[in-house]
């Protein structure tokens, strides 16, 4: 009872003014959360949205490693991106659907925190180059998305977003990369200093991967728009791109803890198949396709031992010899010899300490051969560059492994000099030289590889006519919208459509046109 | 046989003391002294007292005819204030040599003691101390015995069966004679008969009369009077424990009795409304014993939220929510139903369930009252000698009542091609397209060995076993006129059907009442219980949903060929193509599944008479549960082999606090006026960690100290809701009655300037019959009219500003992050939340015809939401999953009419039917801005949602039909070659039924009683994902087509030219049926259905015959709950296969099969 007068001695007092006034006492402070704060801490969400945005899930078993023919599975779902298989078609709209609630809602948090303060423009010209590099990926993949207007649903209460033409978005990337890249300021010291999981703050080395962006972003617009892609490409190079070693933007992981604390794409590929490294137990059926390991045999690629291993008798045995894919035309059913397929190695391509790399010297290097193939850039030679590539992607294993010379150089030079650039051939050979090594030497960036694919035509993967496909047997020119877009963003999805064509796995998307 | 006369009602608002009232037993006292009032003293004739009376203090009183004429009484003792009405009708009575029973607590009969015959009543009659009028012989015994010639006397006792005690001034005669007598004080009578015996009548106002024959051999009877609602007009109970007449109210109410719910039991109580209550859709869950329900009062009331009544215990709210929330349609991992609040409550501790359908009757709860209140009164105990012992024991068997119509023609296999190694067996586990079914020898199946290719049809029965519910329930009651007890302790054990599932509840309810001084009462109820649960079936995807295997194996399998479903290392054996679908045998085996939940509910209340008429009532409830739940996905489970981890701990407290004040009097001898005027404080807090974790470090270990990756997530929800409430009631002559409330609620949900609504009720009802003289065929006749708002804040806290929380995190970089709700989505916070409201408007209609033995109500309604405060999904490219709105309009109108009648009423002999009709129509009327749909869920794959549409009815379903050009043809996608998808935004159905109706019969005869309940429900669909399985898996007999030759296909393409496919026989299914789940129509059924729910065959032992035992009654009775299915347009699954009481409804998701229970039930009373 005296409980009771206690606590409700408000509730005991008679109806009048005071009891009115009482009874929302303290209101305030019951609806406060005691688990959360009202203020933002900029940096510690831009942390946040730094691991939100290197997450891809495009780059998964399921999706485009499959898609670029380096894995595959003995079933459909994991295998979807080898096989196109109809019935789970819904799988390649996961990137769209986590992309803007994550990553895109947490930059637009860092930039409204930061804009408006002088003093913290490095932060806020960085925040403006992650934004850039989170929407590319997304309107890669899907073509036209919402970009004015997305992720506004807190501030500006747009529940049904507008989506914006590709070329628009692209004009505006490029345009935002640019400004942010001027405004970085090297004397400012208010950066995101540790919280910058990428860079640690150094403002150059994000001007670098803010030139770099530009270069990518120019050379998508080769087929749809060259004079644009000239400019842009131009620019970027001018402005300094990541050409060395220490200045790829990777972001790093410790590798135990919380699941956010792993490499997200080894994480993703030892919950789908391998976390028994044993061979069999592959959960999902995962293994390299044959596509894949072919070719690195072919080649007598040095990386094949680095990146891949068969199980004998229950250990990961690297031997070149004994490495094989599985072909993605196996229906459903476990083969007999799956033991004897090649898969990731747990300790470079699944290891959760490894870091993501965003942009490394062999992309720049590839890129910048295929500017001097079109004559757009003439600081070096198209043969010259795309050797420096190949050394790059080979020396870049030290990261993903964490061991220094995992590639000795006598491997590199003996690759290298076993594949120069044919400089005799026709623009096409060469192309296709250079988007062949770019395959090997992006792996495992499969959304990089799948975009350089629809721009060139190389490598020249030949597709998988699986039954119950639902592309009649070609590879994916794009990924589908979210179903609920159809209901919970109806007009604007409808405009989309009418605008790039049918939201269907082979229309194409602007600069792919 | 005394004739039901004279039976006057009229109406109160009563704060009496219920449980001395109720248990007061009888007044039927000797007179010792005749009361004598001098010439001078002022006196009025009885009746006029009795009209005073009943003006004043709202009785009602039956007598026989004639009964109080001539007969004067003291006027200043009718207004003599200082005694309670009781003592003042007793004295009354006592000077007129007349007698009553208090039938319950607004309920008089009144009698005369005397003997009706003019013969000698007993031999004892004598020393008794009764006045015999003056007309009555003065025989002595022998003098009488000689007179009649009777050989044989037969004593007995006349025990009312309401509560136990002896039952004096019963009428007692020989049929067919005007032989007869009374009984006594103690209930005792003695009469003379003839040696060949007789029938003897026993008869009293307010009781069905009972004929019973008599023997020479027999010389000593005890009967038992059984109280016959039919003839008294029902006291009901309405918002916040208010008893009213039932003419007066103005809204429809409906009560159910408690009996209703313990013989044919449901583990959940509320489950058991289903089919009893016009309005009410009540539907049982599919997800086993412990599971939650979900009851639904004219249609759901709100777009996304909460539109489940509000449960309230003896005028207190508890909380129902389910911890961790609902299980949804699509959910993975830990997707349990954990079971609601109301699944706590044992049915053998309820008196009466009262429902108050929403808005009008539950005006005075406000805020939560917008969805209907369900009050339980629970049994007290009743001023008695001694204890009185219940003890109440149920055991009913239980299986699994539906079967699919699979085809048993080809069998395991793919292409047409049966496997004859393990690896194929492995891969096609799942897969009936096989070759035809021709018993040969070289099948092989996925434990590696030979078996016969023989079709399997068991597999359902195979799997699941037959479960059991034994319930056990025993009480003490008892009490005198100053203290009352009732003590009761329960036990519940259920065995799913579910291998390995059990549930047990066990609950201790006390309730003790005292009155400790003529104006101070006070009154206390405790109950503890103990809910644990092991292996609840989880549902929805694949993903550790255990149903999977019995509806998925291959048709050929003997599904026991899979068990026990782990190998020599424990790790799960593989039986299929994909790991996520478990071997079910491993999940029942290994999975660690438990839960608990101790829960405590107190409640005190203090209630004191400042003036005999000004009532002042404190009452405070706790409502509390620390609840435990953790999920093991053990080592060795085949889609994550190294194992998880799920948990939940959750303490929930709602604590309210209740001051009342009431008040009533009378002007001008015409109205009666009735004042209440109260105060309420509510407080929920819930303190919760959500624990998950990953890989077990140590394999086999399975603690939450073992994992390589964990993490624990904190809540805590406080809400408070303060509230000042009043209301008027006024009676003119009885006749026409107005009542008007209001309440004024604050939330602490809202932001200050905007957190206060006040909400208003008005109604009136008008007893025709009492105002005009109606043909004799109308024994009453009234109408009702009532309008109230209703409304709320929003339920959850933390809703009005965006807020930002800390991500778990292993580095040394802090992260933060926009706050997620507790499913991980990100809400948009709208710092402009207002209330929302509810109004109703509500018209009835209610006769009573032929002597009470037809009986019709009716009544319409129209209930609409506004500023609904929803959660909408939306876009996510606006950066998050849902925007918290304050915008949503929905209307639902409908009819309810309750037909009552007896066919037959005859001494031994009685038959009574009652159906309900009710039809809702929902409407969507808006929702925000610019947004015109929004989902509540979606099927396992997004094949179906169920959406809310603008100008669309609540809750339909949604999803894709095949492109049809404009002459019907098929259009093919020449791409997938597979007819193309139109859009998702196809309406397919509605989810919930708009049609609900139940009949039921009961019949009497003698002791022996029959009860039936037939319900159904109409106008509804179901979307079901077990046939989209059955169909990719080729068991149902539509995927028989293209099984021998391959199938053709034509169409058109898109540019209108003929398209022509042929799907080979090796391609069949993963070129065609593996896909046909892009076509939600095809799906889509019916949800009609209607189902025998209930048969109660009961038996009243003659426990007379046993008197040693000193039993005073004793039952046995059959029972069974859902026995038949009438009527249904499923032929692979029940329609209330719902697996969630969440808002989605229309879905089946391969939940745990529904079943059919049948069961005996002992009820002893000592």
């Amino acid at each position: 009872m005296k409980h009771f007068i206690k606590n409700y001695s408000c509730i005991l007092l008679l109806p009048g003014l005071l009891f009115i006034q009482a009874c929302d006492k303290n209101f305030e402070e019951i609806n406060t959360n005691p688990d959360a704060v009202s203020k933002v801490t900029p940096q510690y969400i831009f942390s946040k949205a730094q691991y939100d945005g290197v997450i891809n899930s495009a780059n998964s078993s399921k999706l485009l490693l499959g898609t670029m023919q380096y894995t595959t599975s003995y079933n459909d779902v994991d295998g979807f991106g080898s096989k196109y298989v109809a019935a789970q078609r819904s799988l390649s709209s996961v990137v769209f659907s986590s992309g803007y609630p994550n990553q895109i809602n947490e930059i637009g948090e860092v930039i409204k925190a930061v804009k408006n303060d002088p003093t913290q423009v490095n932060r806020y010209a960085v925040a403006r180059i992650w934004k850039a590099f989170c929407f590319s990926r997304l309107t890669d993949l899907y073509g036209d998305i919402p970009y004015t207007e997305a992720g506004q649903g807190y501030n500006k209460s747009i529940f049904q977003p507008a989506y914006d033409a590709q070329k628009d978005i692209y004009a505006d990337l490029l345009k935002e990369l640019d400004e942010a890249a001027n405004s970085l300021d090297a004397n400012n010291t208010t950066t995101f200093g540790t919280s910058d999981q990428i860079y640690s703050g150094d403002t150059g080395q994000w001007k670098k991967f803010a030139y770099s962006l530009m270069l990518r972003l120019g050379m998508r617009m080769t087929k749809v728009d060259a004079t644009n892609a000239q400019v842009w490409v131009t620019k970027a190079i001018a402005g300094g791109v990541i050409v060395n070693y220490a200045d790829i933007a990777k972001m790093t992981y410790i590798g135990s803890g919380q699941d956010i604390n792993k490499n997200p794409m080894a994480l993703d590929l030892l919950n789908s198949s391998y976390i028994k490294a044993d061979g069999v137990s592959n959960t999902e059926g995962g293994k390299y396709q044959q596509v894949f390991i072919d070719s690195l045999k072919k080649n007598n690629d040095p990386r094949l031992s680095v990146l891949s291993v068969v199980y004998v008798n229950g250990i990961a045995d690297a031997t070149p010899a004994i490495q094989k894919g599985m072909p993605a035309t196996i229906n459903g059913q476990k083969p007999a010899d799956f033991v004897t397929y090649s898969e990731p190695k747990q300790t470079t391509v699944l290891r959760l300490a490894s870091p993501v790399l965003l942009f490394t010297v062999a992309e720049t290097n590839f890129l910048l051969a295929e500017a001097a193939l079109r004559n757009w850039y003439s600081g070096e030679t198209a043969a010259a560059l795309y050797e420096k590539g190949i050394r790059a992607a080979m020396q870049q294993w030290d990261l993903i492994s964490g061991t220094t010379g995992t590639i000795t150089s006598n491997q590199v030079n003996a690759y290298v000099s076993a594949h120069p650039l044919n400089t005799g051939a026709t623009f096409e050979k060469q192309m296709e030289q250079i988007y062949n090594q770019f395959w090997t030497g992006i792996f495992p960036d499969a959304q990089e590889v799948f975009a350089n694919y629809r721009r060139t035509g190389y490598p020249a993967l030949v597709p998988n006519n699986y039954p119950g496909n639902a592309t009649g047997g070609k590879i994916f020119r794009r990924f589908l919208y979210p179903v609920n877009e159809q209901t919970l963003n109806t007009t604007a999805y409808t405009v989309a459509v009418g605008r790039q064509g049918a939201d269907d796995f082979l229309t194409r998307i602007w600069w792919d046109k | 046989m005394i004739g039901l006369l004279g039976l006057i009602a009229s109406y109160g608002f009563s704060q009496h003391f219920a449980s001395v009232n109720s248990g007061r037993a009888f007044s039927g006292r000797a007179f010792k002294t005749p009361p004598s009032f001098t010439e001078a003293e002022q006196t009025i004739t009885l009746k006029e007292a009795i009209s005073g009376l009943k003006k004043r203090y709202h009785f009602k009183f039956a007598y026989q005819q004639g009964l109080l004429d001539n007969k004067f009484v003291s006027y200043s003792l009718l207004n003599n204030t200082q005694l309670q009405p009781e003592v003042i009708v007793e004295k009354m009575l006592e000077g007129c040599r007349l007698q009553y029973k208090q039938i319950n607590k607004k309920q008089f009969t009144i009698f005369s003691p005397e003997p009706e015959s003019k013969k000698k009543p007993s031999a004892e009659g004598a020393s008794n101390n009764y006045y015999h009028s003056s007309d009555v012989p003065d025989l002595s015994w022998e003098e009488y015995m000689e007179d009649n010639e009777f050989n044989m006397i037969i004593k007995g006792r006349v025990i009312s069966g309401e509560d136990g005690q002896p039952m004096p001034g019963v009428s007692i005669l020989l049929k067919g004679t005007t032989n007869g007598t009374n009984s006594d004080t103690n209930g005792d009578f003695n009469l003379g008969i003839p040696d060949e015996g007789g029938v003897l009548v026993f008869s009293f106002i307010g009781f069905s009369s009972q004929e019973v024959s008599v023997t020479a051999s027999q010389t000593t009877l005890s009967i038992t009077m059984r109280p016959d609602a039919s003839t008294l007009t029902e006291v009901i109970v309405t918002a916040l424990g208010i008893e009213k007449d039932k003419s007066s109210v103005a809204y429809s109410v409906t009560e159910v009795k408690g009996e209703e719910f313990t013989q044919a039991r449901e583990n959940n109580v509320a489950n058991a409304l289903t089919g009893k209550v016009a309005g009410v859709n009540a539907t049982g869950i599919s997800t086993g014993p412990g599971g939650s329900s979900r009851v639904i009062i004219r249609g759901n009331g709100s777009l996304t939220g909460n539109s489940q009544p509000l449960y309230v215990i003896n005028g207190m709210p508890i909380d129902n929510s389910v911890p961790g929330g609902s299980a949804t349609p699509n959910g993975i991992t830990s997707n349990v139903d954990r079971g609601d609040g109301i699944a706590a409550i044992n049915p053998d501790d309820i008196e009466s369930i009262t429902v108050l359908k929403g808005g009008t009757a539950a005006a005075l709860y406000g805020s939560r009252g917008a969805n209907g209140v369900i009050l339980i009164t629970t049994k007290k105990g009743k001023a008695q000698k001694g204890i009185g012992v219940e003890y109440s024991s149920t055991f009913t068997i239980e299986k699994v009542s539906v079967f699919p119509d699979f085809q048993y023609e080809y069998g395991q296999g793919e292409g047409g091609v049966k496997p004859t190694t393990l690896a194929a067996a492995q891969a096609s586990g799942r897969r009936s397209f096989g070759s035809k079914i021709d018993g040969s020898s070289d099948y092989v199946a996925a434990d590696g060995l030979n078996h016969p290719y023989t079709a399997q049809k068991d597999n359902l029965k195979n799997f699941y076993q037959t479960g059991n519910t034994f319930t056990n329930t025993l009480a003490l009651a008892g009490g005198n006129e100053s203290i009352l007890y009732r003590l009761s302790l329960a036990d519940l054990d259920a065995k799913s059907v579910l291998p390995n599932s059990t549930y047990n509840r066990k609950t201790a309810n006390l309730n003790v009442s005292a009155k400790l001084s003529d104006r101070l009462r006070i009154e206390s109820v405790v109950q503890y219980s103990l809910e644990t649960a092991k292996n609840r079936a989880s549902a929805g995807d694949a993903l550790g949903n255990p149903n999977w295997t019995p509806y998925e194996v291959a048709n050929t399998v003997d599904i026991r060929w899979l068990n026990p479903g782990y190998d020599a290392k424990d790790n799960e054996i593989i039986w299929n193509d994909a790991a996520i679908a478990n071997n079910s045998y491993f999940v029942v085996n290994k999975f660690k599944e438990n839960d608990d939940k101790n829960r405590f509910i107190g409640q005190a209340s203090i209630a004191y008479d400042i003036l005999k008429n000004l009532t002042v009532k404190g009452i405070v409830t706790r409502d509390f549960y620390s609840y435990n739940y953790t999920n093991i996905l053990p080592t060795g489970t085949a889609y994550t082999p190294l194992g998880e981890y799920a948990g939940i701990k959750s303490d929930l407290s709602e604590t309210n606090g209740m001051v009342t004040a009431t008040y009533k009097t009378e002007i001008a001898d015409k109205f009666g006026i009735s004042i209440l005027a109260g105060t309420n404080g509510r407080k929920m807090e819930e303190k919760r960690n959500n624990f998950s974790g990953k890989n077990y470090i140590q394999p086999y270990f399975y603690s939450f100290s073992n994992l390589a990756t964990s993490s624990v997530t904190p809540y805590t929800g406080r809400t408070t809701t303060n509230s000042i409430f009043g209301s008027v009631d006024l009676d003119y002559k009885s006749i026409l009655y107005l009542t008007a409330t209001g309440r004024q609620d604050w939330f602490s949900t809202l932001s200050s300037s905007n957190n206060s609504i006040f909400y208003p009720s008005v109604g009136a009802s008008f007893v025709l019959s009492d105002a005009i003289t109606l043909p004799r065929i109308f024994d009453m006749a009234r109408i009702r009219a009532s309008w109230a708002q209703v409304g709320g804040g929003g339920p959850d806290p933390y809703a009005i500003n965006l807020t930002y929380s800390s991500v778990p995190s292993a580095s040394t970089v802090p992260l933060q992050n926009v706050t997620q709700l507790a499913d991980g989505t990100k809400a948009i916070t709208n710092v402009n939340l207002k209330p929302f409201t509810s109004t109703t408007t509500e018209l009835g209609l209610n006769i009573q015809l032929i002597n009470n033995r037809l009986g019709l109500d009716v009544a319409l309604y129209n209930r609409r939401s506004t500023n609904d405060i929803v959660s909408v999904p939306i876009s996510t490219t606006s950066g998050y999953n849902n925007a918290i709105l304050n915008s949503g309009e929905l209307s639902n109108k409908g009819i309810e009419v309750l037909m009552t009648a007896t066919p037959v009423k005859a001494s031994n002999f009685s038959w009574n039917v009652s159906y309900n009709f009710a039809y809702n129509q929902s409407e969507v009327i808006k929702l925000a801005d610019g947004i015109s749909t929004f989902s509540l869920g979606n099927s396992a794959n997004g094949n179906a949602y169920i959406n809310n549409n603008v100008g669309r009815t609540y809750g339909a379903i949604y999803g894709y039909r095949m492109l049809k050009d404009a002459s019907g043809n098929t259009v093919f996608d020449t791409n997938a070659g597979l007819p193309a998808q139109t859009n998702i935004n196809q309406e397919l159905g509605k989810g919930v039924p708009p049609v609900t109706m139940g009949f039921s019969s009961d019949f009497q005869y003698k002791n022996i009683s029959l009860n039936f309940l037939v319900d159904g429900k109409f106008g509804n669909k179901v979307f079901s994902v077990m046939e989209v399985y059955a169909t990719r898996l080729g068991l149902l007999k539509s995927t028989l087509p293209g099984r021998e030759d391959g199938l053709v296909l034509n169409g058109v393409t898109p540019t209108g030219d003929n398209y022509t496919r042929t799907i080979p026989v090796a391609q069949l299914r993963s070129a065609y049926y593996n896909n046909l789940n892009r076509y939600t129509e095809l799906f889509i059924h019916d949800g009609s259905f209607i189902k025998l729910r209930q048969v109660i065959l009961s038996y009243g032992l003659p426990v007379s015959k046993i008197k040693f035992l000193k039993i005073q009654s004793a039952s046995i009775a059959l029972v069974g709950r859902n026995l038949l299915t009438l009527y249904k347009k499923t032929d692979n699954f029940d329609p209330e296969q719902s697996l969630t009481n969440g808002p989605a409804q229309g879905i089946e998701s391969i939940g745990l099969p529904r079943t059919r229970s049948y069961g005996v039930n002992l009820m002893l009373k000592f």
